[in-house]
């Protein structure tokens, strides 16, 4: 099954010029930015920080909203400066939190099932992102970040290592006991997508 | 979605390098995975699949915040202009005093308070705080008198020697301190010859009690202010 990182997606090519015409005040540009980097960062903070994503994700685009007109890079310098900056707020989050026990991610809680468009088989591909999602989080939290971060947000090893703050080898380790265990979980709910 | 529960196993197939990074990278090299495998390669597909109308409901609060903040769409020149009050506010006298205090451990202030070339507000607090010279009252007037053509410098012998050992320890560290400089000729007669500076400023203590000061960290930035990791190249300064 072949799979597009799903950042990226939606401008491809442009994005250079989307990310100008943003930074120049354009509005559908940034909207354009936007709904390709959403649905990715949701995700990620979804099982990283399940109770309070949709705040952390909206006040991560209230900090890129004030540095957009400075940022300088390329696409892979974007993601990366998004995930970063997400990740700072879901850690701030996770503090002013702290004194409250954290609920783990339900297994796609009907109220979180996405409304989708009438075809079925987009609901039921739906069904399948979130119930893999709360596989994840199953995963110690570490293992889980870098799945993440790898495979949704599209960011190579290094770069991941950087915005932990861990070791390259250390994000390669995770990343592989993180598939591994995995696929144990999968093995062992017996799953099939 | 089927339960196969009865075909699963515990039994999950070795995994190599090569197949780590074909699952992580998904896609063109997913064919050389053991079919074991392919459950996690398909679970892997899932949590790329294409955006849900949940994850796209933000779009209009986002776009809000961006059209408020940016205001009337104008060229990135606009916060160049804003930037200048704020320039004109770090280089207040509050915020001089918290620089001298970070720079009193790092010698780079002194360098500067030595040579006067800082601000008025900062030259005036390294004046009264370490001993540098005073801030030029009017550099505007230009009429400089023959008197003023003759720099004096700090006194080595008095308080100022600790900046000014600390200045010479700085620039001595970076190739960068001048033999020459009205500064280092103080340090020196009060060290009783060149050769003797760095014994003098052995002995040289941190001036007074408030050494305090000395010992605080610099500021962290604000979480805002930080420079993403990624390459090192985007920023997040507005």
């Amino acid at each position: 099954m072949a799979r597009l990182p799903i950042l990226g997606a939606v401008i491809g090519n442009g994005f250079e010029a989307v990310l100008r015409a943003a930074q120049g005040g354009s509005g559908e540009a940034f909207s354009q930015l936007w709904r390709d980097g959403n649905p990715a960062l949701l995700r990620y903070l979804r099982v990283t920080v399940p109770e309070a994503a949709e705040d952390v994700a909206s006040d991560t685009w209230v900090h890129v909203v004030r540095g957009l007109v400075a940022f300088r890079g390329d696409e892979q310098d974007w993601r990366a400066w998004l995930f970063t900056t997400a990740r700072r707020r879901a850690i701030d989050e996770r503090r002013r939190r702290s004194r409250r026990p954290v609920a783990p991610l339900a297994e796609a809680a009907p109220d979180q099932l996405p409304v989708s468009e009438d075809a079925a088989d987009v609901a039921i591909e739906h069904l399948a992102t979130r119930s893999v999602m709360a596989l994840v989080a199953r995963l110690p939290a570490m293992q889980a970040e870098v799945i993440m971060l790898r495979v949704v947000a599209g960011l190579d090893n290094d770069t991941v290592a950087r915005l932990t703050g861990r070791t390259p080898g250390a994000v390669r380790v995770a990343a592989h006991r993180g598939l591994r265990r995995l696929a144990q979980i999968l093995a062992e709910t017996g799953v099939t997508l | 979605m089927t339960n196969l529960w009865w075909l699963s196993s515990r039994d999950v197939p070795e995994m190599g390098d090569a197949s780590v990074a074909a699952l992580l990278a998904g896609a063109e090299a997913l064919e050389r995975l053991a079919p074991g495998l392919q459950p996690l390669a398909d679970a892997l597909a899932a949590l790329t699949a294409g955006p849900t109308s949940d994850e796209l409901a933000g779009e209009a609060a986002a776009r809000a915040e961006f059209d408020n903040r940016v205001g009337i769409p104008a060229p990135v020149s606009r916060s160049r202009r804003r930037r200048h009050p704020l320039l004109a506010s770090l280089l207040s006298a509050r915020a001089a005093a918290a620089a001298a205090v970070a720079a009193l451990s790092l010698g780079g202030f002194a360098t500067a308070a030595f040579t006067g070339v800082l601000p008025t507000p900062a030259q005036q607090f390294a004046h009264q705080t370490f001993g540098a010279p005073a801030a030029r009252e009017s550099a505007t007037t230009g009429t400089h008198s023959g008197a003023t053509t003759t720099p004096v410098g700090p006194d080595a012998t008095g308080p100022a020697a600790f900046g000014l050992c600390n200045a010479w320890a700085h620039g001595k560290g970076h190739g960068t301190h001048s033999r020459h400089s009205v500064a280092f000729r103080n340090l020196a007669a009060a060290a009783g010859g060149a050769s003797n500076v760095a014994a003098y400023c052995a002995a040289v203590q941190h001036p007074g009690a408030s050494s305090s000061h000395a010992a605080h960290p610099r500021k962290s930035h604000p979480a805002s202010q930080h420079t993403p990791h990624g390459k090192g190249r985007p920023s997040s300064h507005p």
